[in-house]
Protein backbone atom coordinates (compact mmCIF):
# COMPACT_ATOMS: atom_id res chain seq x y z
CA UNK A 1 0.00 0.00 0.00
CA UNK A 2 1.21 3.50 -0.74
CA UNK A 3 1.62 6.49 1.57
CA UNK A 4 -1.35 7.52 3.76
CA UNK A 5 -3.78 9.79 1.86
CA UNK A 6 -3.74 13.39 3.09
CA UNK A 7 -7.02 14.65 4.53
CA UNK A 8 -8.55 17.72 2.90
CA UNK A 9 -11.60 19.32 4.52
CA UNK A 10 -13.72 21.43 2.21
CA UNK A 11 -15.99 23.84 4.09
CA UNK A 12 -18.72 25.11 1.74
CA UNK A 13 -22.17 26.61 1.42
CA UNK A 14 -24.35 26.14 -1.69
CA UNK A 15 -25.11 29.85 -1.56
CA UNK A 16 -21.50 30.48 -2.56
CA UNK A 17 -20.71 30.14 -6.29
CA UNK A 18 -17.00 30.01 -5.59
CA UNK A 19 -17.69 27.12 -3.22
CA UNK A 20 -19.18 25.27 -6.19
CA UNK A 21 -16.09 25.87 -8.30
CA UNK A 22 -13.76 24.67 -5.56
CA UNK A 23 -16.01 21.67 -4.89
CA UNK A 24 -16.06 20.50 -8.51
CA UNK A 25 -12.29 20.84 -8.91
CA UNK A 26 -11.61 18.89 -5.72
CA UNK A 27 -14.18 16.23 -6.65
CA UNK A 28 -12.30 15.73 -9.93
CA UNK A 29 -8.97 15.42 -8.17
CA UNK A 30 -10.11 13.19 -5.32
CA UNK A 31 -9.44 10.08 -7.41
CA UNK A 32 -6.26 11.46 -8.94
CA UNK A 33 -4.37 12.89 -5.98
CA UNK A 34 -3.52 10.88 -2.89
CA UNK A 35 -6.12 12.65 -0.75
CA UNK A 36 -9.10 11.90 1.43
CA UNK A 37 -11.68 14.60 0.66
CA UNK A 38 -14.02 15.37 3.56
CA UNK A 39 -16.97 17.57 2.62
CA UNK A 40 -18.01 19.94 5.43
CA UNK A 41 -21.39 21.65 4.84
CA UNK A 42 -21.16 25.06 6.59
CA UNK A 43 -23.16 28.23 6.85
CA UNK A 44 -21.65 31.25 5.18
CA UNK A 45 -24.14 33.33 7.19
CA UNK A 46 -22.32 32.10 10.28
CA UNK A 47 -19.04 33.39 8.93
CA UNK A 48 -20.24 36.64 7.40
CA UNK A 49 -23.52 38.47 7.91
CA UNK A 50 -25.58 36.85 5.15
CA UNK A 51 -28.71 34.73 4.74
CA UNK A 52 -30.61 32.36 2.51
CA UNK A 53 -29.23 28.88 2.77
CA UNK A 54 -30.07 27.79 6.32
CA UNK A 55 -32.50 24.98 5.43
CA UNK A 56 -30.40 23.73 2.54
CA UNK A 57 -27.24 23.55 4.61
CA UNK A 58 -29.10 21.93 7.52
CA UNK A 59 -30.39 19.36 5.04
CA UNK A 60 -26.86 18.71 3.78
CA UNK A 61 -25.73 18.39 7.37
CA UNK A 62 -28.37 15.72 7.94
CA UNK A 63 -27.21 13.99 4.75
CA UNK A 64 -23.60 14.10 5.95
CA UNK A 65 -24.67 12.50 9.24
CA UNK A 66 -26.92 9.73 7.90
CA UNK A 67 -26.09 9.14 4.21
CA UNK A 68 -22.59 10.58 3.67
CA UNK A 69 -22.23 8.72 0.37
CA UNK A 70 -24.98 10.98 -1.04
CA UNK A 71 -23.44 14.24 0.15
CA UNK A 72 -21.52 15.07 -3.03
CA UNK A 73 -24.49 14.48 -5.35
CA UNK A 74 -27.08 16.28 -3.23
CA UNK A 75 -24.73 19.26 -2.75
CA UNK A 76 -24.25 19.42 -6.51
CA UNK A 77 -28.00 19.36 -7.19
CA UNK A 78 -28.56 22.24 -4.77
CA UNK A 79 -25.91 24.29 -6.59
CA UNK A 80 -27.49 23.36 -9.90
CA UNK A 81 -30.78 24.80 -8.64
CA UNK A 82 -29.53 28.08 -7.25
CA UNK A 83 -26.47 28.76 -9.40
CA UNK A 84 -27.35 27.14 -12.71
CA UNK A 85 -31.14 27.28 -13.07
CA UNK A 86 -31.88 30.21 -10.76
CA UNK A 87 -34.34 28.08 -8.76
CA UNK A 88 -35.31 28.32 -5.12
CA UNK A 89 -33.45 26.33 -2.47
CA UNK A 90 -35.28 27.61 0.61
CA UNK A 91 -38.63 25.79 0.36
CA UNK A 92 -39.01 22.16 1.51
CA UNK A 93 -40.20 21.17 -1.98
CA UNK A 94 -37.09 22.68 -3.51
CA UNK A 95 -34.78 20.74 -1.24
CA UNK A 96 -36.67 17.49 -1.82
CA UNK A 97 -36.47 18.05 -5.57
CA UNK A 98 -32.69 18.42 -5.34
CA UNK A 99 -32.35 15.30 -3.21
CA UNK A 100 -34.50 13.29 -5.62
CA UNK A 101 -32.58 14.54 -8.64
CA UNK A 102 -29.45 13.34 -6.86
CA UNK A 103 -30.96 9.84 -6.74
CA UNK A 104 -32.15 9.82 -3.13
CA UNK A 105 -35.40 7.88 -2.58
CA UNK A 106 -38.14 10.39 -1.64
CA UNK A 107 -38.95 8.51 1.57
CA UNK A 108 -35.37 8.96 2.69
CA UNK A 109 -35.28 12.60 1.60
CA UNK A 110 -38.49 13.40 3.48
CA UNK A 111 -37.12 11.64 6.53
CA UNK A 112 -34.02 13.79 6.51
CA UNK A 113 -36.03 16.94 5.87
CA UNK A 114 -38.03 16.29 9.04
CA UNK A 115 -34.82 16.24 11.00
CA UNK A 116 -33.40 19.57 9.91
CA UNK A 117 -34.88 21.49 12.83
CA UNK A 118 -33.74 19.01 15.46
CA UNK A 119 -31.06 20.18 17.93
CA UNK A 120 -28.75 17.41 16.71
CA UNK A 121 -28.66 18.70 13.11
CA UNK A 122 -28.72 22.38 14.05
CA UNK A 123 -25.80 21.88 16.41
CA UNK A 124 -23.79 19.87 13.92
CA UNK A 125 -24.07 22.64 11.34
CA UNK A 126 -23.13 25.16 14.01
CA UNK A 127 -20.09 23.08 15.02
CA UNK A 128 -18.89 22.66 11.46
CA UNK A 129 -19.24 26.37 10.82
CA UNK A 130 -17.37 27.11 14.04
CA UNK A 131 -14.64 24.70 12.98
CA UNK A 132 -14.19 26.73 9.80
CA UNK A 133 -14.01 29.90 11.90
CA UNK A 134 -11.41 28.33 14.19
CA UNK A 135 -9.31 27.64 11.11
CA UNK A 136 -9.48 31.39 10.42
CA UNK A 137 -12.22 31.47 7.77
CA UNK A 138 -13.75 34.83 6.86
CA UNK A 139 -15.70 33.43 3.93
CA UNK A 140 -16.20 30.24 1.93
CA UNK A 141 -14.99 28.03 0.39
CA UNK A 142 -12.18 27.11 2.70
CA UNK A 143 -9.98 24.08 2.03
CA UNK A 144 -8.01 22.80 5.01
CA UNK A 145 -5.11 20.55 4.06
CA UNK A 146 -3.70 18.33 6.77
CA UNK A 147 -0.10 17.59 5.87
CA UNK A 148 2.43 15.58 7.90
CA UNK A 149 3.87 18.53 9.73
CA UNK A 150 1.40 21.36 9.21
CA UNK A 151 -2.14 22.37 8.49
CA UNK A 152 -2.91 24.91 5.78
CA UNK A 153 -6.16 26.84 5.42
CA UNK A 154 -6.71 28.07 1.86
CA UNK A 155 -9.52 30.46 1.01
CA UNK A 156 -11.25 30.54 -2.34
CA UNK A 157 -11.66 28.33 -5.36
CA UNK A 158 -8.49 29.82 -6.86
CA UNK A 159 -5.96 28.22 -4.54
CA UNK A 160 -6.11 24.70 -6.03
CA UNK A 161 -2.87 25.02 -7.97
CA UNK A 162 -1.16 26.19 -4.76
CA UNK A 163 -2.80 23.25 -2.96
CA UNK A 164 -1.26 20.88 -5.52
CA UNK A 165 2.13 22.46 -4.82
CA UNK A 166 1.70 21.95 -1.06
CA UNK A 167 0.60 18.34 -1.59
CA UNK A 168 3.47 17.66 -4.01
CA UNK A 169 0.89 16.66 -6.59
CA UNK A 170 0.53 17.61 -10.26
CA UNK A 171 -1.83 20.40 -11.27
CA UNK A 172 -3.53 19.59 -14.57
CA UNK A 173 -5.90 22.54 -14.69
CA UNK A 174 -9.48 22.66 -13.41
CA UNK A 175 -10.65 19.84 -15.70
CA UNK A 176 -8.03 17.07 -15.36
CA UNK A 177 -8.24 14.10 -17.75
CA UNK A 178 -10.33 11.41 -16.09
CA UNK A 179 -7.92 8.69 -17.23
CA UNK A 180 -5.48 9.92 -14.59
CA UNK A 181 -7.71 8.44 -11.91
CA UNK A 182 -6.07 6.14 -9.41
CA UNK A 183 -7.50 2.63 -9.55
CA UNK B 1 4.43 37.37 -39.51
CA UNK B 2 2.02 35.73 -37.09
CA UNK B 3 -1.24 37.01 -35.66
CA UNK B 4 -1.25 40.42 -33.94
CA UNK B 5 -0.17 40.19 -30.28
CA UNK B 6 -3.00 40.79 -27.82
CA UNK B 7 -2.55 43.77 -25.53
CA UNK B 8 -2.59 43.14 -21.80
CA UNK B 9 -2.60 46.10 -19.44
CA UNK B 10 -1.36 45.37 -15.94
CA UNK B 11 -2.45 48.00 -13.41
CA UNK B 12 -0.33 47.67 -10.27
CA UNK B 13 1.03 49.38 -7.17
CA UNK B 14 4.29 48.33 -5.49
CA UNK B 15 2.47 48.53 -2.15
CA UNK B 16 0.46 45.48 -3.21
CA UNK B 17 2.16 42.08 -2.75
CA UNK B 18 -0.37 40.40 -5.01
CA UNK B 19 0.51 42.97 -7.68
CA UNK B 20 4.11 41.73 -7.45
CA UNK B 21 3.04 38.12 -7.94
CA UNK B 22 0.89 38.98 -10.96
CA UNK B 23 3.66 41.16 -12.38
CA UNK B 24 6.32 38.45 -12.18
CA UNK B 25 4.07 35.82 -13.74
CA UNK B 26 3.12 38.09 -16.64
CA UNK B 27 6.74 39.17 -17.16
CA UNK B 28 7.65 35.49 -17.49
CA UNK B 29 4.90 34.87 -20.01
CA UNK B 30 5.39 38.00 -22.09
CA UNK B 31 7.96 36.22 -24.26
CA UNK B 32 6.03 32.97 -24.34
CA UNK B 33 2.48 34.04 -25.11
CA UNK B 34 1.55 36.16 -28.10
CA UNK B 35 0.92 39.24 -25.98
CA UNK B 36 1.99 42.85 -25.67
CA UNK B 37 2.33 43.57 -21.96
CA UNK B 38 1.71 47.20 -21.00
CA UNK B 39 2.66 48.07 -17.43
CA UNK B 40 0.37 50.68 -15.85
CA UNK B 41 1.66 52.09 -12.55
CA UNK B 42 -1.41 53.01 -10.48
CA UNK B 43 -2.28 54.08 -6.95
CA UNK B 44 -4.09 51.46 -4.90
CA UNK B 45 -5.10 54.13 -2.38
CA UNK B 46 -6.93 55.95 -5.16
CA UNK B 47 -8.73 52.81 -6.26
CA UNK B 48 -9.85 52.04 -2.72
CA UNK B 49 -11.15 55.57 -2.27
CA UNK B 50 -12.98 55.62 -5.61
CA UNK B 51 -14.58 52.21 -5.19
CA UNK B 52 -15.44 52.43 -1.49
CA UNK B 53 -13.49 49.25 -0.87
CA UNK B 54 -11.12 48.77 2.04
CA UNK B 55 -7.72 47.11 2.23
CA UNK B 56 -8.44 43.48 3.14
CA UNK B 57 -5.90 43.63 5.95
CA UNK B 58 -8.26 45.85 7.93
CA UNK B 59 -10.33 42.74 8.71
CA UNK B 60 -8.31 40.87 11.40
CA UNK B 61 -8.96 37.40 10.00
CA UNK B 62 -8.06 38.53 6.52
CA UNK B 63 -4.85 40.13 7.83
CA UNK B 64 -3.88 36.83 9.41
CA UNK B 65 -4.79 34.93 6.26
CA UNK B 66 -2.90 37.36 4.03
CA UNK B 67 0.35 36.73 5.88
CA UNK B 68 0.21 33.01 5.16
CA UNK B 69 -1.22 33.38 1.69
CA UNK B 70 1.48 35.81 0.59
CA UNK B 71 4.19 33.61 2.10
CA UNK B 72 2.96 30.39 0.44
CA UNK B 73 2.33 32.07 -2.90
CA UNK B 74 5.78 33.63 -2.73
CA UNK B 75 7.23 30.13 -2.45
CA UNK B 76 5.02 28.69 -5.17
CA UNK B 77 5.57 31.59 -7.60
CA UNK B 78 9.26 31.82 -6.61
CA UNK B 79 9.21 35.47 -5.60
CA UNK B 80 11.27 36.31 -2.45
CA UNK B 81 8.30 37.72 -0.57
CA UNK B 82 8.77 38.75 3.06
CA UNK B 83 6.09 40.44 5.14
CA UNK B 84 7.25 43.80 6.52
CA UNK B 85 7.50 43.79 10.30
CA UNK B 86 5.25 46.81 10.73
CA UNK B 87 2.88 45.96 7.94
CA UNK B 88 0.13 48.36 8.94
CA UNK B 89 2.50 51.30 9.08
CA UNK B 90 3.90 50.44 5.65
CA UNK B 91 0.52 50.03 4.00
CA UNK B 92 -1.71 52.49 5.80
CA UNK B 93 0.61 55.24 6.99
CA UNK B 94 3.58 55.38 4.65
CA UNK B 95 1.93 54.39 1.40
CA UNK B 96 3.38 54.54 -2.09
CA UNK B 97 2.59 57.94 -3.59
CA UNK B 98 6.15 59.06 -4.37
CA UNK B 99 7.16 55.61 -5.57
CA UNK B 100 4.23 55.34 -7.96
CA UNK B 101 4.75 58.90 -9.21
CA UNK B 102 8.37 57.98 -9.84
CA UNK B 103 7.32 54.88 -11.79
CA UNK B 104 4.89 57.03 -13.71
CA UNK B 105 7.76 59.35 -14.68
CA UNK B 106 9.80 56.29 -15.69
CA UNK B 107 6.94 55.04 -17.83
CA UNK B 108 6.72 58.41 -19.57
CA UNK B 109 10.44 58.98 -20.23
CA UNK B 110 12.26 55.63 -19.98
CA UNK B 111 9.61 52.94 -20.45
CA UNK B 112 12.27 50.32 -21.14
CA UNK B 113 13.35 50.66 -17.48
CA UNK B 114 9.86 50.36 -16.02
CA UNK B 115 9.93 46.62 -15.39
CA UNK B 116 13.30 46.66 -13.61
CA UNK B 117 12.66 49.74 -11.49
CA UNK B 118 9.23 48.41 -10.45
CA UNK B 119 10.86 45.14 -9.42
CA UNK B 120 13.51 46.91 -7.34
CA UNK B 121 10.87 48.89 -5.48
CA UNK B 122 9.01 45.67 -4.65
CA UNK B 123 12.27 44.08 -3.55
CA UNK B 124 12.73 46.96 -1.11
CA UNK B 125 9.30 47.01 0.48
CA UNK B 126 8.16 43.42 0.03
CA UNK B 127 11.40 41.48 0.31
CA UNK B 128 13.87 43.44 2.42
CA UNK B 129 11.42 45.49 4.51
CA UNK B 130 13.06 48.74 3.37
CA UNK B 131 11.55 52.18 2.94
CA UNK B 132 10.18 53.32 -0.41
CA UNK B 133 8.89 56.74 0.61
CA UNK B 134 12.12 58.77 0.93
CA UNK B 135 13.87 60.23 -2.13
CA UNK B 136 17.04 58.31 -1.24
CA UNK B 137 15.09 55.05 -1.16
CA UNK B 138 13.61 55.61 -4.59
CA UNK B 139 16.98 56.59 -6.05
CA UNK B 140 18.54 53.46 -4.56
CA UNK B 141 15.91 51.30 -6.26
CA UNK B 142 16.41 53.04 -9.60
CA UNK B 143 20.19 52.64 -9.39
CA UNK B 144 19.89 48.97 -8.43
CA UNK B 145 17.77 48.58 -11.55
CA UNK B 146 20.66 49.92 -13.60
CA UNK B 147 19.47 53.48 -14.11
CA UNK B 148 22.27 56.07 -14.18
CA UNK B 149 21.93 58.25 -11.03
CA UNK B 150 21.80 61.45 -13.11
CA UNK B 151 18.78 60.10 -14.93
CA UNK B 152 17.18 58.87 -11.71
CA UNK B 153 17.63 62.24 -10.01
CA UNK B 154 16.20 63.99 -13.04
CA UNK B 155 13.07 61.86 -12.89
CA UNK B 156 12.77 62.30 -9.14
CA UNK B 157 12.65 66.06 -9.62
CA UNK B 158 9.67 65.65 -11.90
CA UNK B 159 7.46 63.64 -9.59
CA UNK B 160 5.65 66.66 -8.20
CA UNK B 161 5.02 68.24 -11.59
CA UNK B 162 1.38 68.43 -12.78
CA UNK B 163 2.32 66.33 -15.80
CA UNK B 164 3.41 63.34 -13.73
CA UNK B 165 0.76 63.75 -11.01
CA UNK B 166 -1.98 63.89 -13.65
CA UNK B 167 -0.64 60.89 -15.52
CA UNK B 168 -0.75 58.76 -12.36
CA UNK B 169 -4.25 60.05 -11.69
CA UNK B 170 -5.38 59.19 -15.22
CA UNK B 171 -3.93 55.69 -15.09
CA UNK B 172 -5.63 55.05 -11.75
CA UNK B 173 -8.90 56.38 -13.14
CA UNK B 174 -8.54 54.13 -16.17
CA UNK B 175 -8.30 51.14 -13.84
CA UNK B 176 -11.43 52.37 -12.05
CA UNK B 177 -13.26 52.76 -15.38
CA UNK B 178 -12.45 49.12 -16.11
CA UNK B 179 -14.20 48.33 -12.82
CA UNK B 180 -11.23 47.91 -10.51
CA UNK B 181 -11.89 47.77 -6.77
CA UNK B 182 -8.33 46.77 -5.92
CA UNK B 183 -5.06 45.79 -7.55
CA UNK B 184 -3.58 44.07 -9.45
CA UNK B 185 -5.94 44.29 -12.39
CA UNK B 186 -5.10 42.69 -15.74
CA UNK B 187 -7.08 43.99 -18.69
CA UNK B 188 -6.98 41.68 -21.70
CA UNK B 189 -7.93 43.17 -25.04
CA UNK B 190 -9.17 40.36 -27.24
CA UNK B 191 -10.54 40.62 -30.78
CA UNK B 192 -14.14 40.90 -29.75
CA UNK B 193 -14.06 41.76 -26.05
CA UNK B 194 -12.19 43.25 -23.17
CA UNK B 195 -11.79 41.32 -19.93
CA UNK B 196 -10.83 42.83 -16.58
CA UNK B 197 -9.37 40.21 -14.23
CA UNK B 198 -8.70 41.01 -10.60
CA UNK B 199 -5.91 39.42 -8.61
CA UNK B 200 -2.74 37.47 -9.24
CA UNK B 201 -4.76 34.25 -9.23
CA UNK B 202 -6.54 34.71 -12.54
CA UNK B 203 -3.57 33.94 -14.79
CA UNK B 204 -4.66 30.42 -15.64
CA UNK B 205 -8.08 31.83 -16.60
CA UNK B 206 -6.28 34.51 -18.63
CA UNK B 207 -4.41 31.77 -20.51
CA UNK B 208 -7.75 30.13 -21.25
CA UNK B 209 -9.18 33.41 -22.57
CA UNK B 210 -6.09 34.00 -24.71
CA UNK B 211 -6.13 30.44 -26.04
CA UNK B 212 -2.61 30.02 -24.68
CA UNK B 213 -1.04 27.25 -22.59
CA UNK B 214 -0.75 27.65 -18.83
CA UNK B 215 2.48 26.13 -17.56
CA UNK B 216 2.20 27.24 -13.97
CA UNK B 217 3.60 30.40 -12.39
CA UNK B 218 7.21 29.48 -13.30
CA UNK B 219 7.14 28.43 -16.96
CA UNK B 220 10.29 26.92 -18.46
CA UNK B 221 12.30 29.75 -20.01
CA UNK B 222 13.06 27.59 -23.06
CA UNK B 223 9.48 28.14 -24.19
CA UNK B 224 10.32 31.73 -25.05
CA UNK B 225 9.35 32.83 -28.52
CA UNK B 226 12.36 33.86 -30.59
Amino acid sequence: MGPVPRTLELFYDVLSPYSWLGFEVLCRYKNIWNINLQLRPSLIAGIMKDSGSLSAMRFLTAVSMEHPGMLEKVSRELWMRVWSRDEDITEPQSILAAAEKAGMPSEQARGLLEKISTPKVKNKLKETTEAACKYGAFGLPVTVAHLDNQTHMLFGSDRMELLAHLLGEKWMGPVPPATNARL
